[in-house]
C-alpha cells in the first residue's frame, strides 16, 4: 500500500481533520459579510427600466447609427431639431429656428441660448460644427447622409449661436436628416484616446439629453439620472432614473415584463407575445401603426425578373390577406406602395396588387422571357417571419409551375451581397424602418438608380422618369410640390412592379400599468424616456 | 518520478504554442473567407460603395490575405489583440470584461456536474438493475437529449416566475462587489460584501444548473461504467474475500481506478461547456464570453472574434494539460506515454 501511495505525489491528502479545521475557518469568515437593503425589483418610481433586445456595442452616438442605439440618442443626447409623435413631426430642439435659401443649398441654424452639456459647459454652434465634423470624419453610422452633399470646410459659423451648411447639391430632406446628428461636447473629447476622442466615447458619454450617463457595461446595457439642467426644463412627475437592460430571449423579456423586473418591452414581438401580454392585467400594450414595411425585394435587371410582366406575376402570385389575416392575425396594415400609408407623399389612390392566379398567368403570358430556372428566395436567419414570407410566395408561384428555393441567410451577408449587382439575390425579404422621417428614406433611396451600391436599393431598379421625379423631389423645397412628385413616383414604380410591398408594421409596445406618459414616435420607436412617470 | 511528471508537463507546455498558432491560423483564414464584408457592416446600412471602399482601405482589408496576417502576428507578438471594429475597444478589454463572467459560470456548472455527477453515477453503479438505476437511466438520458435553451427558459418559468425563488436572468442584481478578480462570488466573499454575494449566488443558480444538466448526465454515466468495469476486477474480489468494509473498497480501492476516464472526459466536459455558455449567456442575459463570440461573428468582428478563439483555445489547453497532470498523478505509468 504504502508503494502506491507515494509515488503518485498526492502526500497523505486533506485528513478529515484538517478538511473540518478548513470549512470552520470558511465559516469564522462568512460573520464578516456584510448586507445592505437593496430593491431588487422595478416597484420604486424613481427608476423606468425598460427591456431592450440588442445590446449596445458602443455608446458613440456617431459610431451606429440603427434602431437599436436610438436609446442612447434619445436620452443623453441632443439634437438641432427632434421628430416626436406618431405620425412624426419635426420639432425645434437645440435649434430655435432655421431658414434656407431658395435652391436648398444653404441652411442656416439658429440655437437656443442657455442650453448646456452635462458638464455645464453651454451648448454653441461650435459644438454642432465639431459634432457634424466629427461624423464626417469618422465616416460611420449616419455620416452616409451627409458624406454625398457636404463639404466640413463648407460648415461656416455665423456667430456663436448660429451656423450655415452650404451643400454640395440641392438636397430638400436635410432638415429630415438632421435629427440623426447628436451634438457632443468638444472640451469633453479633448485629448481623450481615439480618433476624435471615439476609444473614450465608446464607454461614455459627452452630451446635453435629458439623462446623464452614470454607468455602461457591455452585454448589460445603461444607467442615467435626470440631467437637471435640462435646457427643456422638468415640469410634472417624470423619472428621476433610466435604465436600459439587454435582455436577448424574446421569451425572458416577456416574463420579466410580467414579472416587474423591468417597465417597458419592445414593440415588434411576436404575435403570440403579444397575445399574452394583452391577457396581463398589469400590462397595458400600446398599438401604433409606425413606419416599417415589409418589403419582397426583386433584381429588377437579372433574367426573368427583368421583365416587367414576370415581375407582376410574381406580386399576383402572393397571398397578402392569408399572410395578413391568417399569420400575422392582421395586426399589420397592408401597405401596397414604397411608401409607409401614414407618411406624407404615399398616394391615397394607390391600389397594389393582389393575390390574383388568373392575373398572374396573364402576365406571364405576355412576358418576353420564360422562367426556365429556379427562382432563389432568401430570408434572414433568425427571423422567422421571412420565412413564412417565403413560404408564401413558394406556395402561390408553385400553382403557376415557378420552382422557388428558399435559401436563409444572416442579415450581415445579405445586406453585403445586396450593394453588389451580381452578388445580390433573385429575390429577398426585409424591412426598411424609418432612420428619418422623409420619402426619401423609402422611395428615393430604394428606386433612384443614382442610389445603386446602397443596400436599400438592391432591387437594381431604373426607370428614367422616376430618376428624374426623385431627383425634383430632392431639389425642391415646397413640400407640397415634394408629395405630388413622390405620389407619381410611387404610381410609376408600383407599376413596374420593383418589387412586392406587403405591409406596414404595428408597434406593439408593451408597458406595466404604472408606467404613464409614453409617447410613441416611430422615429426612435418610443424610447425617448423623458415624458415617462411611474405611479 | 516526480522529475518525470515535470517533463512531461514541460513538453505538455511547448506542444502549447503549435496548437494556438495552428487554431489561429485556422481561425484567421476561416474568418476572412466567409461571404459577409465587415467594413460594409461597420459603415453601417446607409454607405454608399465608395464609403465602404475607403473604410475597407483604412482597416486594411484591401489587403492581401498573408500580409493581414503578418500585421496581426506582429500585433499579437506586442499582446496587443487589436480593436473591435464596432464597439471601439479594445479586444483585450472586452475579454477582460466578459471572461470573468464565463468562467465563474463554467466553474460553477462544472462543479455541479462533478459534486452531483459522480455520487450519482457511483450509486447507479453499485445498484445496477435497481429501481434507483432506471431512474438515474432516465434522467442522464433527458440530460443529454434535453436542449439546453429549452430547458432554461422552463426553468426561468418554474423557478423564477411561478415560484419565485431567483432572478430570471442577468448576473448581480445589486451594485457588483469591488472588482479584484471579476468572479463575483469570490470578489463578494474576498470583501466581505454579503449582499452582492447573496445576488450574485441567486443569480448564478438557474444558469449553472442549466449549463451543467449535459455535463452531469455524461459523468454520471461515465463514472457508472468506469465502477462497473472496476467491480469486477480481481483485486476487488481479493478485497472483498479479505472481508474489507464495503465503504472502504469503494472509497479507496474501487473509485481510484474507476474515476480515470471520467477525468479525462471532464476536461473535455469543460471545453463542451465553455461552448454551451452561448446559448446559456443568451438565455439568462450572462454578459460573458459566449455572448460576445456570438455578436463577434454575427457582426463578422474578426478582431474580437480572433481574440474571443484565441483565449478559448487557450484555456480549453490548459484545462486539458492539469487534467492530464492529474492523470499522471493518480496513475504515473501515463507519464511514460
Amino acid at each position: 500500500m504504502k508503494r502506491d501511495r507515494k509515488p503518485v505525489g498526492m502526500g497523505k491528502g486533506i485528513s478529515r481533520r484538517n478538511f473540518l479545521k478548513a470549512m470552520g475557518l470558511g465559516s469564522l469568515a462568512l460573520p464578516g459579510l456584510h448586507f445592505t437593503a437593496v430593491p431588487s425589483r422595478s416597484t420604486g418610481t424613481s427608476r423606468f427600466i425598460q427591456g431592450w433586445p440588442a445590446e449596445l456595442q458602443t455608446m458613440d452616438p456617431h459610431a451606429k447609427y440603427d434602431v437599436t442605439t436610438e436609446p442612447i440618442r434619445l436620452n443623453l443626447y441632443d439634437h438641432l431639431y427632434r421628430y416626436l409623435d406618431n405620425p412624426p413631426k419635426i420639432h425645434p430642439w437645440l435649434a430655435e429656428s432655421y431658414s434656407v435659401s431658395e435652391d436648398t443649398l444653404k441652411w442656416t441654424f439658429n440655437l437656443r441660448k442657455g442650453a448646456k452639456f452635462h458638464n455645464g459647459d453651454e451648448v454653441t454652434a461650435e459644438a454642432v460644427k465639431y459634432s457634424m465634423e466629427r461624423l464626417l470624419a469618422l465616416g460611420l453610422g449616419a455620416a452616409a447622409l451627409f458624406k454625398p452633399i457636404i463639404d466640413p470646410a463648407a460648415i461656416r459659423l455665423k456667430s456663436r449661436y448660429s451656423i450655415e451648411f452650404a451643400l454640395r447639391e440641392p438636397y430638400a430632406p436635410f432638415l429630415s436628416i438632421i435629427p440623426t446628428v447628436s451634438i457632443v461636447n468638444p472640451k469633453v473629447l479633448e485629448g481623450k484616446a481615439g480618433s476624435w476622442g471615439s476609444e473614450w466615447l465608446a464607454t461614455n458619454e459627452a452630451g446635453s439629453g435629458s439623462y446623464v450617463l452614470e454607468s455602461y457595461a457591455p452585454g448589460i446595457g445603461f444607467k442615467a439620472r435626470r440631467f437637471k439642467d435640462h435646457w427643456m426644463g422638468w415640469k410634472g412627475n417624470f423619472v428621476e432614473e433610466i435604465e436600459l437592460r439587454t435582455i436577448h430571449e424574446t421569451a425572458s423579456r416577456v416574463m420579466a415584463l410580467m414579472k416587474g423586473d423591468i417597465h417597458g418591452g419592445d414593440g415588434y414581438l411576436p404575435i403570440d407575445q403579444i397575445e399574452k401580454l394583452e391577457k396581463d392585467p398589469d400590462i397595458k400594450v400600446y398599438e401604433e401603426q409606425s413606419m416599417r414595411i415589409c418589403v419582397i425585394r426583386m433584381h429588377n435587371q437579372r433574367v426573368p425578373l427583368n421583365d416587367v410582366h414576370v415581375r407582376r406575376a410574381i406580386s399576383y402570385a402572393f397571398d397578402y390577406d392569408s399572410f395578413i389575416k391568417d399569420i400575422l392575425k392582421g395586426r399589420v396594415a397592408r401597405n401596397p406602395g414604397p411608401i409607409p400609408n401614414n407618411l406624407w407623399g404615399a398616394p391615397k389612390d394607390l391600389k397594389g396588387y393582389t393575390f390574383d392566379l388568373k392575373k398572374a398567368k396573364e402576365e406571364l403570358m405576355k412576358a418576353a422571357v420564360k422562367i426556365d430556372r429556379p427562382l432563389n428566395i432568401h430570408p434572414m436567419t433568425g427571423f422567422s417571419q421571412t420565412d413564412d414570407v417565403a413560404l408564401i410566395l413558394q406556395a402561390g408561384l408553385q400553382q403557376l409551375g415557378v420552382k422557388v428555393n428558399i435559401v436563409r441567410e444572416t442579415w450581415p451577408t445579405l445586406s453585403a451581397k445586396a450593394k453588389d449587382m451580381n452578388a445580390s439575390p433573385d429575390m429577398w425579404i426585409h424591412w426598411v424602418s424609418t432612420y428619418y422621417a422623409d420619402p426619401e428614406n423609402w422611395i428615393g433611396e430604394m428606386y433612384s438608380s443614382s442610389r445603386w451600391g446602397a443596400w436599400k436599393a438592391s432591387s437594381w431598379y431604373k426607370n428614367p422618369e422616376v430618376d428624374t421625379l426623385l431627383k425634383q423631389a430632392r431639389d425642391t423645397a415646397n413640400i407640397e410640390a415634394r408629395r405630388t412628385l413622390y405620389e407619381k413616383a410611387s404610381h410609376m414604380v408600383v407599376n413596374d412592379a420593383a418589387d412586392v410591398w406587403i405591409y406596414n408594421t404595428k408597434w406593439y409596445g408593451a408597458y406595466r400599468k404604472n408606467a404613464k406618459g409614453l409617447r410613441f414616435c416611430p422615429v426612435g420607436d418610443g424610447t425617448e424616456f423623458r415624458w415617462i412617470s411611474l405611479v | 518520478m516526480n522529475r518525470k511528471i515535470f517533463s512531461y508537463t514541460l513538453k505538455r507546455i511547448l506542444y502549447f504554442i503549435p496548437t494556438l498558432l495552428g487554431l489561429l491560423l485556422l481561425t484567421f483564414v476561416i474568418s476572412r473567407v466567409i461571404p459577409a464584408d465587415p467594413a460594409a457592416l461597420v459603415a453601417g446600412e446607409m454607405a454608399t460603395p465608395e464609403q465602404v471602399q475607403a473604410l475597407r482601405h483604412q482597416l486594411g482589408f484591401d489587403r492581401p490575405l498573408h500580409v493581414q496576417l503578418g500585421f496581426y502576428l506582429q500585433q499579437l507578438l506586442r499582446g496587443d489583440l487589436g480593436k473591435s471594429l464596432y464597439s471601439g475597444r479594445r479586444v483585450v478589454q472586452d475579454l477582460r470584461e466578459r471572461f470573468p463572467a464565463t468562467l465563474e459560470l463554467t466553474l460553477a456548472a462544472m462543479f455541479i456536474s462533478v459534486f452531483v455527477g459522480l455520487p450519482l453515477g457511483i450509486l447507479s453503479a453499485l445498484k445496477r438493475n435497481s429501481l434507483l438505476d432506471h431512474a438515474l437511466r432516465i434522467f442522464t438520458v433527458s440530460g443529454l437529449a434535453i436542449a439546453s435553451f429549452w430547458l432554461g427558459i422552463m426553468l426561468q418559468l418554474f423557478v423564477s416566475m411561478w415560484l419565485g425563488l431567483t432572478p430570471l436572468g442577468a448576473r448581480i442584481g445589486v451594485p457588483a462587489p469591488k472588482l479584484i478578480t471579476g468572479l463575483y462570488i469570490l470578489d463578494s466573499i474576498l470583501t466581505g460584501n454579503g449582499t452582492a454575494l447573496l445576488s450574485a449566488l441567486t443569480h448564478l443558480v438557474l444558469p449553472a444548473i442549466t449549463l451543467s444538466f449535459s455535463a452531469l448526465a455524461t459523468i454520471t454515466r461515465f463514472i457508472r461504467s468506469g465502477v462497473l468495469d472496476v467491480i469486477q476486477k480481481d483485486f476487488i474480489l481479493y478485497e472483498r474475500a479479505m472481508g474489507l468494509p464495503p465503504k472502504l473498497i469503494v472509497c479507496k480501492y474501487l473509485l481510484r481506478n474507476a474515476v480515470i476516464s471520467t477525468i479525462t472526459q471532464i476536461g473535455l466536459l469543460f471545453g463542451l461547456l465553455l461552448a454551451g455558455a452561448v446559448v446559456i449567456e443568451t438565455v439568462f442575459d450572462w454578459p460573458g464570453l459566449g455572448l460576445y463570440a456570438y455578436q463577434s461573428i454575427i457582426l463578422s468582428d474578426y478582431q474580437a472574434i480572433l481574440g474571443v478563439t484565441l483565449l478559448a483555445g487557450f484555456v480549453y489547453v490548459v484545462v486539458n494539460l492539469i487534467v492530464d497532470v492529474f492523470l499522471t498523478l493518480i496513475d504515473p505509468r501515463k507519464a511514460e506515454l
